[in-house]
């Protein structure tokens, strides 16, 4: 595995990437021309994102104000080096879209942790990116290229907000089922969009996890 | 804190689920703790994660209200004032859970601390005044930026006031009918600072009186009046209180009256230990 090399990991920052944390650097000093900025650099993603999560153009402007003023509280935050900040600001966005979705589900399983802090004070992981400023329709093709079992656990996933249980409950897959599909959709994704270093998913191959179809 | 910790195995067999936020809550803190304290390498959670910012991108490009901007702009100028114009302010309270993906387990512990409730009681007493605050820019509510700002330094006001020792914050709501609110500080002597706004105009000798009421016993605090813009920030001269007061605005038809003779606009209680100087 190169994976611990320089090589396909840790894609290199764009002269985007420098402006936007000089950007959030201001930010962190309380500079409301700098979130304004921000927000104007994003603004439509972050909407596109929440709307798309909530299907609810006015809970969309909530969860969006929401995110930016987590980014305005939160700036300092940031962890260089983990990701660009448009990647942890989307994800801000998508962490709180998601939030806001399965609170308003009324027959959610999932019940609450004790400890879980209030949503404001929530920041989501923000992975290493490998890939970065793809071709939107690139992406989309990728996702076109997945079958279709595997596209939509991810997008139950990701853009329903809905739990391994739920979606398995919804696609009446068994849940070992559900967690391959997911998993062998994002390897996929990842050999797609990088072209190489396949073998992340062919070496894991014998840990068990059943056919990618699972129904046999 | 799970009852049973999460193996390695079982935290990979989750990777997938984990790094698309597809897990419920249990499994999801389970996952969590076991990055946070095994030190065997995760690679599979950086792989699989490092995909999914991609999948931002598959989103129909829709613009937002225009509004939108001038909403989050007027919040985070009124989150601005209520940190008393630090920005750092809030930067400097303890981190909340789901910061980063790879929480030291000392992380954790200042997590977990914030969690159970050892915050900083003046970090609280900012989180309440940032919510009255934000509040007062209600969704659609149009407002000059000369008003929001007189708000805000009202704010800025109570807020410096509260942070000193032995202060109280106290949160105002109208009574029925009524219109006003905001909050008060009341410092360890007495002095309370108070930042209102919607409140109705005065006119001819008409005033606003602020008392503290110590069982049914009222003292007149301050009298003032209320322009068109409807925001009051006032300081009082020190008068006796204790916990359980209550702070209340009248409409006095005059000033000087040491008895309430107007009805009451809008009203709070002091929460907490008595102040230093109790009645």
């Amino acid at each position: 595995m190169n994976e611990g090399q320089n090589g396909l990991r840790g894609r290199t920052a764009s002269p985007s990437d420098d402006a936007d944390r000089a950007v959030l650097e201001l930010v962190t000093d309380g500079q409301l021309d700098a979130l304004q900025e921000l927000y104007d650099r994003y603004r439509t993603m972050a909407y596109s994102i929440a709307l798309r999560i909530t299907t609810d153009p006015s809970q969309a402007e909530d969860v969006v104000q929401d995110a930016f003023l987590g980014v305005w509280r939160n700036a300092s935050r940031y962890v260089e080096g983990r990701g660009s900040v448009k990647t942890w600001l989307l994800s801000i966005v998508h962490h709180r879209a998601v939030d806001a979705v399965r609170r308003r589900r009324p027959t959610s399983v999932l019940p609450e942790r004790e400890d879980t802090p209030p949503p404001s004070l929530t920041l989501p992981d923000v992975w290493q990116e490998v890939v970065g400023n793809l071709d939107r329709a690139e992406i989309a093709g990728a996702m076109a290229s997945l079958t279709d079992v595997q596209r939509e656990a991810i997008e139950l996933a990701y853009w329903g907000g809905l739990t391994q249980q739920e979606i398995a409950a919804r696609t009446g897959a068994p849940l070992g089922t559900v967690k391959s599909r997911v998993r062998l959709g994002l390897l996929a994704l990842r050999r797609t969009l990088i072209g190489a270093d396949a073998g992340a998913g062919d070496d894991r191959g014998g840990r068990g996890l059943p056919a990618e179809d699972g129904s046999a | 804190m799970s009852e049973q910790p999460m193996s390695h195995e079982q935290a990979l067999d989750l990777a997938a689920l984990y790094v698309l936020g597809a897990l419920a809550p249990a499994d999801e803190a389970a996952v969590r703790d076991h990055l946070a304290t095994c030190g065997l390498a995760h690679t599979e959670f950086d792989e699989l994660g490092g995909i999914v910012p991609a999948l931002l991108e598959d989103v129909e490009l829709v613009e937002p209200p225009a509004a939108l901007r001038d909403r989050i702009m007027d919040a985070a100028r009124a989150d601005l004032a209520a940190r008393g114009g630090h920005p750092r302010a809030a930067a400097t309270s303890p981190p909340a859970d789901g910061l980063s993906e790879f929480p030291s387990a000392a992380e954790r512990e200042t997590r977990r601390a914030a969690r159970t409730g050892r915050l900083d009681w003046a970090i609280r007493i900012a989180a309440v005044i940032a919510i009255v605050a934000v509040g007062a820019w209600g969704i659609g509510l149009q407002r000059q930026l000369d008003t929001s700002q007189r708000f805000d330094r009202a704010v800025a006001a109570v807020l410096d006031a509260a942070a000193k020792p032995g202060a109280q914050a106290v949160i105002l709501t109208p009574a029925a009918g009524k219109q006003g609110r905001g909050l008060a500080a009341v410092a360890a002597d007495g002095t309370v600072t108070l930042a209102m706004r919607d409140l109705p105009a005065t006119g001819g000798s008409q005033v606003y009186t602020a008392w503290v009421i110590v069982g049914k016993m009222p003292t007149s605090l301050a009298d003032f009046t209320v322009d068109s813009n409807g925001i009051a920030s006032v300081t009082s001269h020190p008068a006796p209180t204790r916990a359980g007061a209550i702070i209340a605005l009248t409409l006095e038809p005059n000033a000087g009256n040491s008895a309430p003779k107007g009805e009451i606009v809008s009203t709070g209680v002091t929460p907490g230990p008595p102040p230093g100087a109790a009645g």
